[in-house]
Protein backbone atom coordinates (compact mmCIF):
# COMPACT_ATOMS: atom_id res chain seq x y z
CA UNK A 1 0.00 0.00 0.00
CA UNK A 2 1.29 3.45 -0.84
CA UNK A 3 0.40 6.78 0.71
CA UNK A 4 -2.12 8.49 -1.52
CA UNK A 5 -0.26 11.82 -1.49
CA UNK A 6 2.79 10.04 -2.88
CA UNK A 7 0.71 8.68 -5.75
CA UNK A 8 -0.87 12.10 -6.28
CA UNK A 9 2.57 13.64 -6.58
CA UNK A 10 3.67 11.00 -9.07
CA UNK A 11 0.46 11.50 -11.05
CA UNK A 12 1.02 15.26 -11.21
CA UNK A 13 4.57 14.69 -12.46
CA UNK A 14 3.31 12.14 -14.99
CA UNK A 15 0.87 14.77 -16.32
CA UNK A 16 3.82 17.14 -16.71
CA UNK A 17 5.55 14.56 -18.90
CA UNK A 18 8.00 13.08 -16.36
CA UNK A 19 9.00 9.62 -17.59
CA UNK A 20 10.52 8.58 -14.23
CA UNK A 21 7.17 9.30 -12.52
CA UNK A 22 5.29 7.32 -15.18
CA UNK A 23 7.64 4.36 -14.71
CA UNK A 24 7.31 4.58 -10.93
CA UNK A 25 3.52 4.54 -11.20
CA UNK A 26 3.63 1.56 -13.57
CA UNK A 27 5.85 -0.42 -11.20
CA UNK A 28 3.84 0.51 -8.13
CA UNK A 29 0.31 0.03 -9.38
CA UNK A 30 0.61 -2.73 -11.97
CA UNK A 31 0.72 -5.60 -9.44
CA UNK A 32 -2.46 -4.24 -7.84
CA UNK A 33 -4.20 -3.86 -11.19
CA UNK A 34 -2.97 -7.29 -12.29
CA UNK A 35 -4.41 -8.85 -9.18
CA UNK A 36 -7.69 -7.00 -9.75
CA UNK A 37 -7.94 -8.67 -13.16
CA UNK A 38 -6.73 -12.06 -11.97
CA UNK A 39 -9.41 -12.09 -9.27
CA UNK A 40 -12.01 -11.55 -11.98
CA UNK A 41 -10.64 -13.76 -14.75
CA UNK A 42 -8.16 -16.15 -13.14
CA UNK A 43 -5.97 -16.34 -16.23
CA UNK A 44 -2.64 -14.54 -15.88
CA UNK A 45 -2.29 -14.25 -19.66
CA UNK A 46 -5.57 -12.39 -19.87
CA UNK A 47 -4.61 -10.24 -16.91
CA UNK A 48 -1.31 -9.30 -18.60
CA UNK A 49 -3.20 -8.12 -21.68
CA UNK A 50 -5.68 -6.18 -19.59
CA UNK A 51 -2.97 -4.47 -17.55
CA UNK A 52 -1.29 -3.38 -20.76
CA UNK A 53 -4.59 -2.16 -22.23
CA UNK A 54 -5.40 -0.32 -19.00
CA UNK A 55 -2.09 1.55 -19.02
CA UNK A 56 -2.54 2.57 -22.63
CA UNK A 57 -6.01 3.93 -21.80
CA UNK A 58 -4.67 5.64 -18.67
CA UNK A 59 -2.01 7.26 -20.82
CA UNK A 60 -4.63 8.49 -23.33
CA UNK A 61 -6.84 10.04 -20.67
CA UNK A 62 -4.26 11.08 -18.05
CA UNK A 63 -5.41 14.70 -18.37
CA UNK A 64 -8.76 13.72 -16.79
CA UNK A 65 -7.09 13.21 -13.41
CA UNK A 66 -7.50 16.32 -11.29
CA UNK A 67 -4.90 17.24 -8.68
CA UNK A 68 -6.10 16.83 -5.11
CA UNK A 69 -8.48 13.99 -5.92
CA UNK A 70 -7.71 10.43 -4.73
CA UNK A 71 -5.66 8.56 -7.32
CA UNK A 72 -6.76 4.97 -6.78
CA UNK A 73 -10.46 5.48 -7.64
CA UNK A 74 -9.37 7.13 -10.89
CA UNK A 75 -7.13 4.17 -11.79
CA UNK A 76 -9.65 1.58 -10.74
CA UNK A 77 -12.53 3.28 -12.59
CA UNK A 78 -10.51 2.98 -15.81
CA UNK A 79 -9.39 -0.57 -15.04
CA UNK A 80 -13.00 -1.50 -14.34
CA UNK A 81 -14.06 0.00 -17.67
CA UNK A 82 -11.45 -2.15 -19.45
CA UNK A 83 -12.61 -5.22 -17.51
CA UNK A 84 -16.27 -4.64 -18.35
CA UNK A 85 -15.37 -4.16 -22.02
CA UNK A 86 -13.35 -7.33 -21.99
CA UNK A 87 -16.15 -9.21 -20.23
CA UNK A 88 -18.58 -8.15 -22.96
CA UNK A 89 -16.18 -9.21 -25.65
CA UNK A 90 -15.56 -12.54 -23.96
CA UNK A 91 -19.24 -13.23 -23.41
CA UNK A 92 -19.95 -12.59 -27.09
CA UNK A 93 -17.11 -14.64 -28.49
CA UNK A 94 -17.04 -17.64 -26.19
CA UNK A 95 -19.27 -19.44 -23.78
CA UNK A 96 -18.35 -18.56 -20.23
CA UNK A 97 -16.23 -20.99 -18.34
CA UNK A 98 -17.48 -22.77 -15.26
CA UNK A 99 -17.04 -20.80 -12.03
CA UNK A 100 -14.15 -21.79 -9.84
CA UNK A 101 -16.27 -23.07 -6.98
CA UNK A 102 -15.40 -26.73 -7.47
CA UNK A 103 -11.91 -26.25 -8.76
CA UNK A 104 -10.72 -24.21 -5.80
CA UNK A 105 -12.68 -25.75 -2.97
CA UNK A 106 -9.53 -27.34 -1.68
CA UNK A 107 -7.71 -24.03 -1.73
CA UNK A 108 -9.95 -22.60 0.98
CA UNK A 109 -8.36 -22.93 4.36
CA UNK A 110 -10.25 -22.39 7.60
CA UNK A 111 -8.91 -19.83 10.08
CA UNK A 112 -5.94 -21.06 12.02
CA UNK A 113 -4.69 -23.15 9.16
CA UNK A 114 -1.02 -22.60 8.45
CA UNK A 115 -1.56 -22.47 4.66
CA UNK A 116 -2.05 -18.98 3.17
CA UNK A 117 -5.43 -19.01 1.46
CA UNK A 118 -5.57 -18.30 -2.25
CA UNK A 119 -7.35 -14.98 -2.80
CA UNK A 120 -8.80 -15.89 -6.20
CA UNK A 121 -10.20 -19.12 -4.80
CA UNK A 122 -11.62 -17.34 -1.79
CA UNK A 123 -13.47 -14.78 -3.87
CA UNK A 124 -14.53 -17.17 -6.63
CA UNK A 125 -17.86 -17.88 -4.94
CA UNK A 126 -18.87 -14.21 -5.11
CA UNK A 127 -20.72 -12.50 -7.96
CA UNK A 128 -18.60 -10.05 -10.00
CA UNK A 129 -19.97 -6.90 -8.36
CA UNK A 130 -19.31 -8.17 -4.82
CA UNK A 131 -15.92 -9.59 -5.74
CA UNK A 132 -14.65 -6.29 -7.10
CA UNK A 133 -15.86 -4.43 -4.02
CA UNK A 134 -14.08 -6.86 -1.67
CA UNK A 135 -10.96 -6.73 -3.82
CA UNK A 136 -10.86 -2.94 -3.71
CA UNK A 137 -11.65 -2.73 0.01
CA UNK A 138 -9.51 -5.53 1.37
CA UNK A 139 -6.71 -5.96 -1.16
CA UNK A 140 -6.20 -2.48 -2.62
CA UNK A 141 -6.98 -0.96 0.79
CA UNK A 142 -9.39 1.63 -0.54
CA UNK A 143 -11.96 3.36 1.67
CA UNK A 144 -15.73 2.98 1.17
CA UNK A 145 -15.86 6.42 -0.44
CA UNK A 146 -13.03 5.56 -2.83
CA UNK A 147 -14.69 2.29 -3.85
CA UNK A 148 -17.94 4.19 -4.43
CA UNK A 149 -16.07 6.61 -6.68
CA UNK A 150 -14.35 3.82 -8.61
CA UNK A 151 -17.57 1.90 -9.16
CA UNK A 152 -19.75 4.99 -9.85
CA UNK A 153 -22.10 4.04 -7.04
CA UNK A 154 -23.06 5.26 -3.59
CA UNK A 155 -21.31 4.46 -0.32
CA UNK A 156 -24.51 2.74 0.83
CA UNK A 157 -24.48 0.44 -2.17
CA UNK A 158 -20.82 -0.45 -1.56
CA UNK A 159 -21.58 -1.22 2.10
CA UNK A 160 -24.49 -3.43 1.05
CA UNK A 161 -22.36 -5.35 -1.46
CA UNK A 162 -19.58 -5.83 1.11
CA UNK A 163 -22.12 -7.05 3.66
CA UNK A 164 -23.61 -9.55 1.21
CA UNK A 165 -20.15 -10.69 0.17
CA UNK A 166 -19.25 -11.35 3.81
CA UNK A 167 -22.45 -13.34 4.26
CA UNK A 168 -21.57 -15.50 1.27
CA UNK A 169 -17.96 -15.93 2.38
CA UNK A 170 -19.15 -16.90 5.86
CA UNK A 171 -21.47 -19.59 4.43
CA UNK A 172 -18.78 -20.83 2.08
CA UNK A 173 -16.02 -20.97 4.66
CA UNK A 174 -18.31 -22.61 7.23
CA UNK A 175 -19.29 -25.24 4.65
CA UNK A 176 -15.64 -25.96 3.87
CA UNK A 177 -14.93 -26.13 7.57
CA UNK A 178 -17.77 -28.62 8.08
CA UNK A 179 -16.82 -30.83 5.15
CA UNK A 180 -13.22 -30.94 6.36
CA UNK A 181 -14.48 -31.88 9.81
CA UNK A 182 -16.60 -34.68 8.35
CA UNK A 183 -13.72 -36.02 6.29
CA UNK A 184 -11.64 -36.01 9.44
CA UNK A 185 -14.29 -37.98 11.34
CA UNK A 186 -14.58 -40.58 8.58
CA UNK A 187 -10.88 -41.16 8.36
CA UNK B 1 -17.56 -17.52 11.64
CA UNK B 2 -17.26 -13.83 12.58
CA UNK B 3 -16.44 -10.88 10.34
CA UNK B 4 -13.08 -10.48 12.09
CA UNK B 5 -12.07 -14.00 11.12
CA UNK B 6 -13.08 -13.40 7.50
CA UNK B 7 -11.12 -10.14 7.62
CA UNK B 8 -8.10 -12.07 8.86
CA UNK B 9 -8.37 -14.67 6.08
CA UNK B 10 -8.71 -11.94 3.43
CA UNK B 11 -5.79 -10.05 4.94
CA UNK B 12 -3.58 -13.15 4.83
CA UNK B 13 -4.63 -13.83 1.24
CA UNK B 14 -4.00 -10.23 0.20
CA UNK B 15 -0.52 -10.28 1.72
CA UNK B 16 0.58 -13.14 -0.51
CA UNK B 17 3.03 -11.67 -3.03
CA UNK B 18 1.65 -11.02 -6.48
CA UNK B 19 4.35 -10.48 -9.02
CA UNK B 20 3.97 -9.20 -12.54
CA UNK B 21 6.33 -10.14 -15.33
CA UNK B 22 9.01 -7.38 -15.36
CA UNK B 23 9.14 -7.65 -19.17
CA UNK B 24 5.47 -6.63 -19.28
CA UNK B 25 6.15 -3.58 -17.12
CA UNK B 26 9.09 -2.58 -19.31
CA UNK B 27 6.95 -3.01 -22.42
CA UNK B 28 4.23 -0.78 -20.93
CA UNK B 29 6.77 1.84 -19.81
CA UNK B 30 8.40 1.91 -23.24
CA UNK B 31 5.14 2.25 -25.13
CA UNK B 32 4.04 5.08 -22.82
CA UNK B 33 7.45 6.76 -22.90
CA UNK B 34 7.45 7.05 -26.66
CA UNK B 35 4.42 9.36 -26.61
CA UNK B 36 4.94 11.07 -23.27
CA UNK B 37 4.44 14.83 -23.28
CA UNK B 38 2.93 17.32 -20.81
CA UNK B 39 -0.86 17.48 -20.76
CA UNK B 40 -3.23 20.17 -19.51
CA UNK B 41 -5.51 18.74 -16.78
CA UNK B 42 -9.25 19.28 -17.07
CA UNK B 43 -10.60 22.47 -15.46
CA UNK B 44 -12.43 22.19 -12.10
CA UNK B 45 -15.93 20.67 -12.13
CA UNK B 46 -17.64 23.98 -11.36
CA UNK B 47 -16.03 25.65 -14.39
CA UNK B 48 -17.22 22.92 -16.75
CA UNK B 49 -20.67 22.82 -15.11
CA UNK B 50 -20.90 26.59 -15.44
CA UNK B 51 -19.99 26.31 -19.12
CA UNK B 52 -22.69 23.69 -19.70
CA UNK B 53 -25.27 25.83 -17.88
CA UNK B 54 -24.33 28.77 -20.06
CA UNK B 55 -24.70 26.69 -23.23
CA UNK B 56 -28.20 25.57 -22.16
CA UNK B 57 -29.20 29.17 -21.32
CA UNK B 58 -27.89 30.48 -24.65
CA UNK B 59 -29.70 27.77 -26.64
CA UNK B 60 -33.00 28.39 -24.79
CA UNK B 61 -32.76 32.19 -25.10
CA UNK B 62 -31.65 32.11 -28.74
CA UNK B 63 -34.46 29.69 -29.64
CA UNK B 64 -37.07 31.80 -27.88
CA UNK B 65 -35.67 35.02 -29.37
CA UNK B 66 -36.01 33.52 -32.85
CA UNK B 67 -39.53 32.14 -32.26
CA UNK B 68 -40.81 34.88 -29.92
CA UNK B 69 -40.99 35.27 -26.12
CA UNK B 70 -44.78 34.62 -26.05
CA UNK B 71 -44.60 32.07 -23.25
CA UNK B 72 -42.90 34.25 -20.66
CA UNK B 73 -45.27 37.09 -21.54
CA UNK B 74 -48.26 34.84 -20.87
CA UNK B 75 -46.91 33.68 -17.48
CA UNK B 76 -47.82 35.46 -14.26
CA UNK B 77 -45.05 36.81 -12.02
CA UNK B 78 -45.50 33.89 -9.59
CA UNK B 79 -45.27 31.38 -12.43
CA UNK B 80 -42.09 33.01 -13.74
CA UNK B 81 -40.53 33.17 -10.27
CA UNK B 82 -41.19 29.45 -9.68
CA UNK B 83 -40.63 27.86 -13.11
CA UNK B 84 -37.35 29.46 -14.17
CA UNK B 85 -35.43 29.00 -10.90
CA UNK B 86 -36.56 25.34 -10.81
CA UNK B 87 -35.32 24.90 -14.39
CA UNK B 88 -32.08 26.71 -13.48
CA UNK B 89 -31.46 24.40 -10.51
CA UNK B 90 -32.21 21.29 -12.58
CA UNK B 91 -29.89 22.49 -15.36
CA UNK B 92 -27.10 23.13 -12.84
CA UNK B 93 -27.57 19.67 -11.27
CA UNK B 94 -27.65 18.08 -14.73
CA UNK B 95 -24.52 19.98 -15.78
CA UNK B 96 -22.62 18.90 -12.66
CA UNK B 97 -23.76 15.28 -13.17
CA UNK B 98 -22.66 15.39 -16.83
CA UNK B 99 -19.18 16.61 -15.84
CA UNK B 100 -18.87 13.90 -13.18
CA UNK B 101 -19.75 11.22 -15.75
CA UNK B 102 -16.83 12.39 -17.91
CA UNK B 103 -14.19 12.27 -15.15
CA UNK B 104 -13.27 8.75 -13.99
CA UNK B 105 -13.32 8.20 -10.23
CA UNK B 106 -15.40 11.29 -9.47
CA UNK B 107 -17.85 11.32 -6.59
CA UNK B 108 -21.31 10.77 -8.04
CA UNK B 109 -23.98 12.54 -6.00
CA UNK B 110 -26.96 11.58 -8.17
CA UNK B 111 -27.28 8.65 -10.51
CA UNK B 112 -28.35 9.39 -14.11
CA UNK B 113 -31.68 7.61 -13.69
CA UNK B 114 -32.41 9.38 -10.40
CA UNK B 115 -31.65 12.74 -11.98
CA UNK B 116 -34.02 12.07 -14.87
CA UNK B 117 -36.81 10.76 -12.64
CA UNK B 118 -36.43 13.51 -10.02
CA UNK B 119 -36.20 16.21 -12.71
CA UNK B 120 -39.30 14.99 -14.54
CA UNK B 121 -41.20 14.66 -11.27
CA UNK B 122 -40.17 18.15 -10.13
CA UNK B 123 -41.40 19.67 -13.40
CA UNK B 124 -44.67 17.71 -13.26
CA UNK B 125 -45.33 18.89 -9.70
CA UNK B 126 -44.51 22.53 -10.52
CA UNK B 127 -46.72 22.52 -13.62
CA UNK B 128 -49.57 20.75 -11.79
CA UNK B 129 -49.48 23.30 -8.98
CA UNK B 130 -49.20 26.40 -11.17
CA UNK B 131 -51.51 25.70 -14.11
CA UNK B 132 -55.24 25.13 -13.69
CA UNK B 133 -56.61 25.32 -17.22
CA UNK B 134 -57.83 21.78 -17.83
CA UNK B 135 -59.01 22.23 -21.42
CA UNK B 136 -57.42 19.94 -24.00
CA UNK B 137 -58.02 21.72 -27.29
CA UNK B 138 -55.78 20.46 -30.12
CA UNK B 139 -53.96 18.41 -27.50
CA UNK B 140 -52.05 16.15 -29.90
CA UNK B 141 -51.29 18.52 -32.79
CA UNK B 142 -50.07 21.37 -30.58
CA UNK B 143 -48.33 18.92 -28.30
CA UNK B 144 -46.35 17.28 -31.08
CA UNK B 145 -45.30 20.70 -32.36
CA UNK B 146 -44.00 21.62 -28.89
CA UNK B 147 -42.25 18.27 -28.43
CA UNK B 148 -40.56 18.64 -31.82
CA UNK B 149 -39.52 22.23 -31.08
CA UNK B 150 -38.13 21.24 -27.66
CA UNK B 151 -36.18 18.33 -29.13
CA UNK B 152 -34.85 20.47 -31.99
CA UNK B 153 -33.42 22.85 -29.41
CA UNK B 154 -32.03 19.97 -27.38
CA UNK B 155 -29.81 19.04 -30.33
CA UNK B 156 -27.61 22.18 -30.31
CA UNK B 157 -27.47 22.03 -26.50
CA UNK B 158 -26.27 18.42 -26.69
CA UNK B 159 -23.72 19.25 -29.39
CA UNK B 160 -22.41 22.20 -27.37
CA UNK B 161 -22.18 20.01 -24.25
CA UNK B 162 -20.34 17.32 -26.16
CA UNK B 163 -17.90 19.92 -27.49
CA UNK B 164 -17.22 21.28 -24.02
CA UNK B 165 -16.78 17.80 -22.53
CA UNK B 166 -14.89 16.29 -25.47
CA UNK B 167 -11.63 16.00 -23.45
CA UNK B 168 -13.35 13.94 -20.76
CA UNK B 169 -13.54 10.15 -20.66
CA UNK B 170 -16.81 8.37 -19.97
CA UNK B 171 -16.25 5.04 -18.25
CA UNK B 172 -19.95 4.37 -18.84
CA UNK B 173 -20.97 5.94 -22.18
CA UNK B 174 -24.64 4.98 -21.76
CA UNK B 175 -24.90 6.78 -18.41
CA UNK B 176 -23.00 9.77 -19.82
CA UNK B 177 -25.33 9.88 -22.83
CA UNK B 178 -28.35 9.70 -20.56
CA UNK B 179 -27.17 12.62 -18.42
CA UNK B 180 -26.16 14.81 -21.36
CA UNK B 181 -29.51 13.98 -23.01
CA UNK B 182 -31.34 14.99 -19.83
CA UNK B 183 -29.42 18.26 -19.70
CA UNK B 184 -30.09 19.01 -23.38
CA UNK B 185 -33.76 18.17 -22.81
CA UNK B 186 -33.87 20.72 -20.00
CA UNK B 187 -32.57 23.34 -22.44
CA UNK B 188 -35.45 22.36 -24.74
CA UNK B 189 -38.00 22.64 -21.90
CA UNK B 190 -36.62 26.08 -20.97
CA UNK B 191 -37.04 27.25 -24.56
CA UNK B 192 -40.65 26.02 -24.56
CA UNK B 193 -41.42 27.84 -21.29
CA UNK B 194 -40.07 31.05 -22.81
CA UNK B 195 -41.87 30.58 -26.12
CA UNK B 196 -45.06 28.48 -25.82
CA UNK B 197 -48.13 30.47 -24.82
CA UNK B 198 -50.37 27.41 -24.43
CA UNK B 199 -50.77 27.17 -20.64
CA UNK B 200 -53.24 24.26 -20.57
CA UNK B 201 -52.24 22.02 -17.67
CA UNK B 202 -52.17 18.75 -19.61
CA UNK B 203 -50.37 20.27 -22.58
CA UNK B 204 -47.56 21.61 -20.40
CA UNK B 205 -47.38 18.55 -18.16
CA UNK B 206 -47.33 16.00 -20.96
CA UNK B 207 -45.65 17.60 -23.96
CA UNK B 208 -43.23 20.05 -22.37
CA UNK B 209 -42.04 17.61 -19.72
CA UNK B 210 -41.75 14.81 -22.31
CA UNK B 211 -38.88 16.64 -24.02
CA UNK B 212 -36.58 15.66 -21.15
CA UNK B 213 -37.09 11.85 -21.08
CA UNK B 214 -37.19 11.61 -24.88
CA UNK B 215 -33.95 13.56 -25.17
CA UNK B 216 -32.41 11.46 -22.36
CA UNK B 217 -33.41 8.24 -24.15
CA UNK B 218 -31.83 9.52 -27.37
CA UNK B 219 -28.65 10.38 -25.46
CA UNK B 220 -28.49 6.93 -23.87
CA UNK B 221 -29.00 5.34 -27.28
CA UNK B 222 -26.15 7.38 -28.74
CA UNK B 223 -23.97 6.40 -25.76
CA UNK B 224 -24.77 2.76 -26.38
CA UNK B 225 -23.96 3.19 -30.08
CA UNK B 226 -20.62 4.84 -29.21
CA UNK B 227 -19.74 1.97 -26.90
CA UNK B 228 -20.76 -0.58 -29.51
CA UNK B 229 -18.71 1.20 -32.17
CA UNK B 230 -15.59 1.29 -30.02
CA UNK B 231 -16.14 -2.39 -29.19
CA UNK B 232 -16.40 -3.28 -32.91
CA UNK B 233 -13.35 -1.14 -33.74
CA UNK B 234 -11.28 -2.87 -31.12
CA UNK B 235 -12.42 -6.30 -32.25
CA UNK B 236 -11.46 -5.59 -35.83
CA UNK B 237 -8.12 -4.05 -34.84
CA UNK B 238 -5.15 -6.29 -35.72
Amino acid sequence: MYPDCDLEMLMARYQRGDFAAATALIHRLSPQLHRFFVVQFTSRGHADDLVQETWLRIHEVRHTYRAGEPVLPWFYAIARHIRVDHYRKASRTAAREEPLEEMHASALSPPGSSRTPDLEALLACLPDSQREVIEMLKVAGMSLDEVARATSSSVGSVKQKAHRAYQRLRERLSAVDLSKGRTGELS
Amino acid sequence: MRDKEIDEILKQAAQAPHNVDPALLDRVANSIGSSLRPVRPLPPIWVLAGGLTLICAIVALAGAARAGFYGIQALSVLERVVIFPVLGILIWLGAAAAVVEMIPGSRRRTGPGTLLAAGSLALLVVFAILFHDYRTGRFVSQGIACLAAGLLHAIPAALGSWFLLRRGFAVNPVAAGLVVGTLAGLAGVSMLELHCQNLETLHVMVWHTAVMPVSAAAGALLGWAARFRSFVNRRSAP
